[in-house]
């Protein structure tokens, strides 16, 4: 896996990274113009926090969760009914609320799947978040009070101060502050020791389990911390559409934040964002032209297929060796070799 | 105009014109690619006026795809009947449609196309109520935009700006139920439904109009839209011995409860089954021996008898022979042609005044003389208007449904807002 | 009182017997190649859409029901013998990869659907009485061809030489091999078989519950639920659990509200699951 021949003396993947976030600063003036398109942009920085999210379960800590959608939906109920109900929408208590109860869930979740005597199994794990993800959607497509099969709609907007949020420039912009801390913040998490014991975790988890470390701890704490950002996601989406529903929260939002973390190269952070920006503004421009549309979300699947298959790590994966990906801690590749543990 | 025209032709491939059902109808009356992505009928003195945009936000897919198709041909019809006539003051209307696909969630993207992108002055459109409250916000509020929401419903839609031309709980309960108590003998009446607004609120109507009568409701339940196991439900028809189901379940979870409340034998025994939205249209979902017998009370059916009706059915086969998708009352087709036509009148009242207040203001006080089953006025500052009633009954031919007309109510207030 | 009873217990097994259907096959390829086919559910939309195919080209509605684990069955081979293979060395790709798979085919049957529900009705439609109760003959039926199924299945795995040759691969796979089994070969017929089944289970049960592209999925999560509740390794495990999950469907709409009764069935069967990893039957391998 280790792919010694070519290891270039600087890291791709920061260069990817800077060239994605000027792009992400200078799109708003570019399209200035064009409304539909700043939403369009919105929609993927906000949909790249759910790729993250997942990205941080699978691609750095091998946990295969079909269901990060559940968090992502339940965050944007909580914020929809609160608006509703407690007519209470400032963002300085939205947020707080979104996050918590992604982490909340996230945390009862995980201590309920990964915790407890017997060491589950990746199926168990597997199966028990895509259940959860249905079990939910089920759940809410029948429940009255949250608007059962329709969704909780004309959502109070988001209060900042005294202005309140509609789609366009302002909110883009909220959403591109809201991805740079999150991903700031888990690309410290993931480069840091406990990124390295995640990077083992990957690797061979009897091993780590052998060394000492308690292995489902560490899933634990890094699922709840995925179903965090989840839950801010959903949050903000749900502000931006104005619209939360079980189809928000299912199987189908979740298999699709598979979908963009893998296509764009799971286990790098940056991947998911670039995976989600690709697939997204390649539907909206497909989504004209009948022709294709109809079988738009048939490639969809076929790319997912070929991706495992033939290219697990993704559109990344072409650019950057996976010694990068795996992660040279603070330590630049080429100036100090780490051999790893 | 012409010039891009030209140009889109030659280029060949892809370009960003819709291909929909009825496209060819739409050809070969004469309709062209418009801009962005709508269709234009170039009318016949080819004045450079700019053309209105009409935007149909309709289920062209999912569950409800047999109303919305049938809706957008009825749009198409309309529009082309009134372009074919020079427009309105000589502006011709552009249609843009966008697949709501019986899901708010795809819904609300695409109807914010509509607004964003298209810049519609006016949108028609949605079918279910949850749709309706899905599409209102980006439409109304967010989007400043004119909302006519063409389809039978609960009523306490009383929003600005969002006009309502489908008949509403007091226009079809208050005869029909008292028809089933008095003259059929109606006492037990059971409420299977959707879960969701519509059968919640028309239930609670209902309710009270059936006990007003002396009837008594045995129960009322709730399911999700997609359920398709009823044993329990049709065991506690069987055991509170109901005599008429007061049907609120949607597509698709319509389909296995008829089915199996069928199959239990419910209508061999004597049991009557009402469904306010049932016209001949339902045929696209059931066997037409399970809709034997079946009440309904709508608008307008196809077995009324007057002759601008006729012309109107005939005129709209012409258009779209053979189609399975039927010009009629359950399923918003002439909730969609009175709101067309109401914007017409309102456009012709402003002059040519495409402003949101302007054609709002004139669309209250809208009135038409004549529609399928009769002519149609807006009640000022209610948002609804008056239409005829009819209570029908189906009858099974063969395999078709045919209506047999009980009653007739003339202009029968919406009694809302 | 009784008739409740009895209409309780019909209602029951008509929908414990599609499961077993749907979950015979899932469960011999979880045992067998330890892989879980997320696809699964998907065959059963196959085997529906083939019953919607026949009725749509006018033949006579039985047509369908043979015709849908043949062509499932088929598809199924091709597939475990093109792509499916590569996933036996890694369970967890296997998981990505038959997800992937099961997506494409819900994705291609929505388009060739219109993104609309269809009807299909059945070969035998209507209902007979017995006392005064009124059985639907369709799902009489149903019941009846999964016991000759289940029956036909263990006589196949107990009585014939290939059966034995399976039946040593699930208990263990490395000493059947060194055995001289060709273990690749019986791979593919379990899962054509299995697939063959589940394909019998969609064109048996289309008719009751509208074809719709999503279908798939609610059969996918109940049957895995099973699988696992029965437990990994047994023949006898996957149709105890299917049995549990299906009482548990049929019976909660009966007690809770129906809308609480659907999450339900999942949750609970979830938590039995965590608390009895290896199920009611399993052995050795979970």
């Amino acid at each position: 896996m280790l792919n010694r021949s070519w290891a270039p003396r600087f890291g791709i993947l920061p260069i990817v990274e800077a060239v994605t976030l000027a792009g992400i600063l200078l799109a708003p003036f570019a399209l200035w113009s064009r409304p539909e398109l700043i939403t369009l942009a919105t929609n993927v920085l906000i949909l790249a926090l759910l790729g993250i999210s997942f990205d941080l379960c699978w691609g750095y800590s091998g946990i295969m969760s079909f269901g990060q959608a559940l968090f992502f939906g339940v965050a944007g109920y909580v914020v929809a009914l609160v608006g509703r109900d407690l007519d209470f929408s400032p963002i300085s208590g939205a947020l707080p609320l979104a996050a918590l109860s992604g982490l909340l869930l996230a945390l009862a979740f995980a201590g309920f799947l990964l915790l407890g005597r017997k060491k589950p199994t990746n199926i168990f794990i597997a199966l028990g978040t895509l259940t959860g993800s249905y079990a939910a959607e089920r759940l809410v497509s029948g429940w009255q009070y949250v608007g059962a099969g329709n969704g909780l709609s004309a959502v109070k907007l988001l209060q900042i101060g005294p202005i309140q949020m509609v789609e366009g420039v302002p909110f883009y912009f909220l959403a591109l502050v809201t991805l740079l801390v999150c991903y700031c913040g888990s690309r410290l998490l993931v480069r840091s020791q406990f990124g390295l014991v995640l990077a083992g975790i990957r690797q061979n988890e009897e091993r780590l389990t052998f060394l000492g470390y308690r292995v489902q701890i560490y899933k634990t704490i890094i699922f709840s911390l995925a179903g965090m950002i989840a839950g801010i996601a959903g949050m903000l989406f749900t502000y931006h559409q104005g619209y939360i529903g079980p189809g928000n929260m299912g199987p189908g939002l979740s298999t699709t934040a598979v979908l963009y973390c893998l296509f764009g190269g799971a286990g790098t952070l940056i991947g998911p964002v670039l995976g989600t920006a690709t697939i997204e503004v390649v539907s909206y421009i497909l989504a004209d032209i009948d022709r294709i549309k109809q079988i738009w979300p048939i490639i969809l699947g076929i790319v997912l297929l070929a991706v495992v298959v033939f290219k697990p790590t993704g559109i990344l994966g072409f650019f950057v060796s996976d010694r990068e990906r795996i992660g040279s801690y603070g330590i630049r590749a080429g100036k100090q070799r780490r051999t790893k543990p | 105009m012409s010039q891009e025209y030209a140009t889109q032709r030659q280029s060949g491939g892809v370009t960003r014109r819709r291909f929909l059902t009825g496209a060819s109808a739409l050809a070969s009356a004469g309709w062209v690619a418009g801009s962005a992505g709508g269709w234009l009928l170039r009318p016949e003195r080819a004045s450079a006026a700019t053309p209105i945009k009409v935007g149909i936000a309709t289920d062209i897919t999912g569950a409800l795809a047999p109303f919305g198709n049938a809706n957008w041909q009825v749009a198409q019809f309309v529009v082309t009947e009134i372009n074919q006539q020079g427009g309105i003051l000589g502006q011709p209307i552009e249609l843009r449609l966008e697949d709501t696909a019986s899901d708010p969630k795809v819904a609300i993207g695409n109807v914010r196309k509509l607004i964003q992108e298209y810049r519609a002055d006016v949108v028609l459109g949605g079918i279910t109520s949850a749709m309706r409250q899905a599409i209102k916000d980006p439409i109304v509020n967010r989007g400043r935009t004119l909302y006519i929401y063409p389809q039978l419903y609960e009523g306490q839609e009383c929003t600005k700006h969002l006009y309502c031309t489908g008949p509403t709980p007091a226009q079809q309960c208050d005869e029909l139920i008292p028809y089933l108590i008095k003259k059929q003998g109606r006492k037990r009446f059971a409420m299977p439904s959707a879960n969701y607004v519509w059968p919640q609120l028309l239930n609670k109507y209902a309710r009270k109009v059936i006990e007003a009568h002396g009837g008594e409701v045995v129960f009322e339940e709730y399911y999700p839209l997609d359920q398709p196991e009823y044993s329990a439900t049709i065991a506690k028809i069987r055991d509170g011995k109901v005599d008429c189901v007061f049907n609120t379940i949607i597509p698709p979870g319509l389909q296995p409860f008829v089915k199996q409340l069928y199959e239990s034998g419910f209508q061999r025994d004597g049991g009557m089954i009402s469904c306010l939205y049932y016209d001949e249209n339902l045929l696209n979902y059931h066997p037409a021996q399970e809709m034997d017998g079946l009440f309904s009370c709508l608008d307008y059916f196809q077995s009324i008898k007057d002759p601008f009706s006729e012309g109107l059915q005939e005129r709209y086969n012409k258009m779209f022979p053979g189609t399975k998708y039927l010009f009629t009352a359950g399923v918003a087709s002439t909730g969609m042609y009175r709101g067309i036509k109401f914007y017409e009148a309102a456009v012709k009242a402003t002059n040519g005044d495409l402003s949101r207040e302007a054609v709002s203001a004139a669309i209250d006080k809208a009135t038409l003389a004549s529609g399928p089953g009769g002519g149609a006025q807006m009640v000022p500052g209610k948002m609804h208007c008056k239409m005829n009633m009819y209570v029908a009954r189906c009858k099974a031919e063969g395999n078709k449904t045919h209506y047999d007309i009980i009653g007739k109510y003339d202009m029968v207030d919406p009694k809302e807002c | 009182m009784l008739e409740n009873v009895v209409t309780f217990a019909f209602d029951i097994l008509s929908f414990t017997s599609v499961m077993v259907l749907i979950v015979l096959g899932l469960g011999v390829i979880a045992s067998m190649m330890g892989i879980f086919n997320f696809a699964h559910g998907e065959f059963v939309l196959l085997g529906g859409y083939t019953a919607f195919l026949t009725q749509d080209a006018g033949l006579n509605p039985w047509w369908g029901i043979v015709l849908a684990p043949l062509i499932v069955g088929l598809i199924g081979l091709l597939l475990e013998r093109s792509v499916i293979q590569k996933f036996y060395a890694t369970p967890i790709i296997a998981m990505l990869g038959t997800y992937a798979i099961g997506l494409v085919i819900r994705e291609i049957i929505r388009s060739l659907l219109g993104g609309h529900y269809k009807s299909v009705s059945e070969p035998w439609p209507g209902f007979f009485t017995v006392g005064r109760l009124d059985f639907s003959i369709w799902r009489t039926l149903i019941i009846a061809i999964t016991v000759s199924v289940i029956i036909v299945s263990w006589l196949l795995l107990t009585k014939t030489a290939i059966g034995l040759r399976i039946r040593g691969s699930l208990e263990n796979p490395m000493l059947a091999r060194a055995c001289g089994i060709s273990t690749g070969q019986l791979y593919t017929l379990t899962f054509a078989y299995g697939s063959a089944l589940a394909g019998l289970a969609g064109a048996l049960i289309v008719p009751l519950y509208q074809l719709s592209a999503d279908m798939g999925l609610r059969f996918l999560v109940q049957g895995f639920l099973s699988v696992m509740l029965g437990g990994v390794g047994t023949f006898e495990g996957p149709v105890v659990g299917a049995a549990a999950v299906g009482a548990l469907a049929a019976s909660l709409p009966w007690l809770v509200l129906p809308v609480l009764a659907d999450p339900l069935v999942f949750l609970i069967a979830l938590a039995f699951v965590k608390v009895r990893p290896q199920g009611f039957v399993g052995k050795g391998r979970t």
